[in-house]
């Protein structure tokens, strides 16, 4: 982090010295490219880090300057000009806001729909600038707007930039470092894991893309008076899709490589675009090359070359566990029925009418050949899958229409059947979400506080599992049992009454399986908590449970102890074949 | 009633070239998963081949042929150069598209110039229709969608080919382990779907203002019969482009063209949100 630090205030430097190692153009041209870069930050906080790429950028960029432009063209005072600030980033938050929760409520993952959408909005964008002339003045655009009060806009409203600029750095690489910034990642790493921790993940997405376009909105708020003039250029999808080229370039993953990737560009453009026609399609080029061979872009070959002279400027300091979060208490009625729950998909049933009972804590295990409807009952239960009649009731209440993210909240946990883990977040980064499932609040999201949490079944589980101790590892490096073990003590740590487990010894070697049980058995002791395994190994079936529920076709076929189970004609009939 | 005959027909003919549009879009993202943020960009070079036909003073119909190789040489480059590589990764697809997109606009720019370029009507009489007097190049035009797509339904249907194809979308693995050569198949259904895309710009070039920025609209527009219709089915294909057409035109008449594609934009929000499937979808 020191380092980081050290880089950072060295580039301020630099920058504040600009205007009086050159001349005062070449600062005034710098100041053009800075604020293009400050957009690019915004786009690296969506892309690079929550994953999601908006195409639409300088629409925020642009109302920001047609407000500013708008407000200053009128008056000049500091209240005018503070105002117009405030508007000039309120007003596209907002948008975006609203925006990315219409979109992203729908729409998991990074698909498509969300980036042509802020492409399509950049274009009406373009249009409404362009039609509304008694607004933004038309195709020739917002003109006669003054500087700041007392400001020369060729000269010292460039410091001004710069501070700007230095604030939405720190911004930035602050949220980065809190809870908020560590969900975003999250997000990108796996949504639908990030979800079955209790995170609403289209607000979180929609939240950085909200700032994504605040930041938009105050670099566009400076563009008008550095400019005098704002045309429909400005909200245009033109500019749009270089601001995503100039941080794809500069490097997506922090937020110093979006400014390199604007300034770069920007002054070879200024230099070359005119005598080199194919300039653009060299740009392109370039572009297309940096999505394929290097997504860090400059930036990311600057990390992984200093990386090469033992110089990482990437590692975080971690902080130690020093707050002991106590244990919650259990619920009163942890009682779970499954009443007749049908789930038809065309002409395929995959749950039919399947009831069945659980009111004592402890190890349930649910079994039953592939296809007989064990995940998908353990969806219906998540609101992964939606069931056309019939209901679930936890403790009394009926999940009908829950949405995944809800699930901790009620206290129930899932470990989904492939290990679903960050990879590209630490070990340490990966327990903090587990541990946060439920005890953060609003305020905890953007303080650093919640890093010192830790629980006492975490001393517990890295007793069992030693390697959970190794802070600093990607979760991507792990083997297949250690990712396993991780995926449950992270399912775990949220401390829930209902815990679903999905073949949690998939994949392990026998060693492996024996430490897992035991895990479990012993959490099962303590914590009196329910739980249903579903699970294919009868050894590890016999080792945890005496209560088995045996699914076929969608069915409950059979439920009681493992011996009873195995005396049962109709399930040997279902295991062995035969027929009755 | 004259007023209402004019409008239908120029509704049809709306939704017709549309669906002809999209229709290459959803062979590639329904077919091989790819948004291919480029294919606005072939009906561009379609609509340039049209161009260019015609500058050398050559028979209109050339730009047929000349507009299809166009798209083969340029998709296939595209597919063996950058898709081939990411059908497992959409969202670097995406991306890498996107960068074809802006490198081919960028690329005609640099040689054609930003300015408006304009393909004579090849058919410039009417003919007497209904009542009406209606542009004989759009009727052919509709005639002409019509009959493509019925060949190529009837050949997804019953050709090997198209069985293959069927095969590997199910259950790429196996469709491989059976001997189907996916990799040489996705090449030819994204070049077909490409070239889709340049015919439907020979056919529209007399009908358009040809600029090097054209293919975004159609990208979006492709795009927003997408997400109303639905992946999967030509059903689903035909109403997204009658719901996208239908409004546009419609909206747009009444008040102007920004109001049409801000409706346009507002209602595929509204299908994302109330129906994430669209109208018809496989599932």
């Amino acid at each position: 982090m020191a380092y980081t630090l050290v880089v950072k205030s060295l580039l301020l430097a630099v920058l504040i010295l600009i205007p009086f190692l050159t001349n005062s153009y070449f600062a005034y041209q710098l100041g053009l490219y800075l604020l293009y870069g400050m957009v690019g930050q915004g786009i690296a906080l969506c892309w690079g880090k929550g994953g999601f790429l908006p195409l639409g950028q300088a629409l925020f960029f642009g109302i920001g300057a047609y407000i500013s432009g708008t407000i200053l063209q009128d008056s000049v005072g500091w209240l005018s000009v503070i105002s117009a600030l405030i508007l000039s980033i309120l007003i596209p938050a907002f948008i975006a806001g609203l925006v990315g929760l219409l979109v992203f409520d729908r729409q998991i993952g990074s698909g498509p729909y969300f980036s042509l959408i802020t492409l399509a909005l950049s274009l009406l964008g373009y249009q409404l600038a362009n039609s509304q002339v008694w607004i933004t003045g038309g195709f020739n655009g917002l003109t006669g707007i003054g500087g700041l009060p007392g400001i020369d806009s060729y000269g010292s409203l460039y410091f001004f930039i710069v501070g700007a600029l230095a604030i939405s750095t720190f911004v930035l690489v602050y949220l980065i470092r809190t809870p908020f910034g560590q969900l975003l990642e999250a997000v990108r790493e796996n949504e639908e894991r990030t979800q079955f921790l209790g995170i609403n993940t289209s607000l979180v997405k929609a939240a950085a893309f909200a700032i994504s376009g605040a930041i938009a909105g105050l670099a566009g708020a400076f563009f008008a008076p550095h400019q005098g003039i704002v045309t429909p250029q400005v909200v245009g999808f033109i500019l749009s899709a270089e601001l995503v080229i100039w941080a794809a370039v500069g490097g997506r993953f922090g937020f110093i490589g979006p400014i390199v990737g604007a300034v770069l560009i920007g002054f070879l453009a200024s230099g070359l675009r005119d005598s080199f026609a194919y300039w653009e399609v060299g740009v392109a080029l370039v572009f297309i090359l940096v999505v394929l061979r290097m997504p860090g872009g400059i930036s990311g070959m600057v990390t992984s070359l200093l990386r090469r002279f033992n110089i990482d400027i990437l590692s975080n300091n971690v902080s130690s566990r020093s707050q002991i979060i106590p244990k919650k208490n259990n619920l009163r009625k942890p009682v779970l029925k499954f009443d007749n729950v049908s789930v038809k998909v065309g002409n395929v049933s995959i749950l039919d009418n399947l009831s069945f009972t659980i009111e004592n804590p402890g190890v349930h295990c649910l079994i039953g050949p592939n296809g007989a409807g064990k995940t998908s009952a353990l969806n219906a239960l998540t609101g992964k899958l939606d069931y056309n009649t019939g209901n679930v009731y936890w403790s009394g209440k009926s999940l009908k229409g829950i949405r995944p993210f809800r699930t901790p909240k009620i206290g129930i946990g899932r470990k989904l059947q492939v290990p679903s883990i960050f990879s590209n977040l630490t070990v340490r980064q990966n327990i903090d979400i587990a541990i946060w499932v439920n005890r953060l609040n609003i305020k905890h999201l953007f303080s650093v506080r919640p890093y010192s949490w830790g629980t006492n079944l975490l001393k517990d589980l890295e007793e069992s599992f030693p390697f959970l101790n190794k802070t600093d590892v990607h979760a991507g490096t792990l083997s297949v049992g250690q990712r396993q073990m991780l995926d449950f003590a992270m399912t775990v740590l949220a401390e829930p009454d209902l815990i679903l487990l999905d073949e949690p010894c998939a994949g392990l070697s026998k060693y492996e399986t024996e430490k897992m049980i035991l895990a479990i058995s012993k959490l099962a002791k303590t914590s009196k908590a329910t739980f249903i395994i579903v699970e294919h190994d009868m050894h590890v079936v016999e080792l945890l449970s005496d209560n088995v529920f045996v699914m076929h076709q969608g069915k409950l076929l059979a439920q009681g102890s493992l011996e009873e189970i195995r005396a049962n004609k109709e399930v040997q009939v279902v295991y062995a074949g035969g027929s009755k | 009633m004259e007023a209402l005959i004019t409008f239908v027909l120029n509704f049809i003919y709306s939704s017709a070239t549309l669906a002809l549009i999209v229709l290459g879009l959803a062979m590639v993202f329904g077919l091989l998963g790819v948004m291919n943020m480029a294919h606005g960009e072939f009906v561009m070079l379609g609509a340039y081949s049209a161009y260019v036909v015609q500058s050398l003073g050559l028979n209109f119909i050339w730009a047929i042929p000349i507009s299809i190789l166009v798209c083969v040489i340029v998709g296939w480059l595209m597919e063996w150069t950058i898709i081939r590589h990411l059908y497992n990764r959409p969202f670097d697809t995406l991306l890498a598209t996107w960068g074809v997109a802006i490198l081919i606009r960028k690329g005609i720019e640099a040689i054609f110039s930003r300015d408006y370029k304009s393909v004579d009507q090849v058919m410039p009489g009417t003919i007497d229709i209904l009542g009406i007097t209606y542009p004989s190049y759009r009727l052919i035009l509709i005639a002409i969608i019509i009959l493509l797509f019925v060949t190529l339904f009837a050949w997804y249907q019953k050709s090997k080919t198209g069985l293959r194809i069927r095969a590997m979308v199910q259950n790429p693995g196996l469709a491989s382990a059976v001997g189907i050569d996916t990799s040489r198949l996705s090449t030819v259904t994204f070049i077909i779907g490409v070239s889709f895309a340049g015919l439907a710009g020979v056919l529209l070039a007399p009908l358009v203002r040809v600029e090097p920025y054209i293919g975004l609209d159609y990208l979006l527009s492709s795009f927003f019969i997408l997400i109303v219709g639905g992946l999967g089915t030509l059903e689903g294909l035909l109403i997204g482009s009658a719901v996208i057409g239908g409004s546009d035109a419609l909206i747009s008449t009444i008040f102007d063209k920004t109001a049409g594609y801000l409706s346009v934009l507002l209602l595929s929000i509204l299908f994302l949100w109330l129906r994430p499937d669209g109208i018809y979808s496989r599932r």
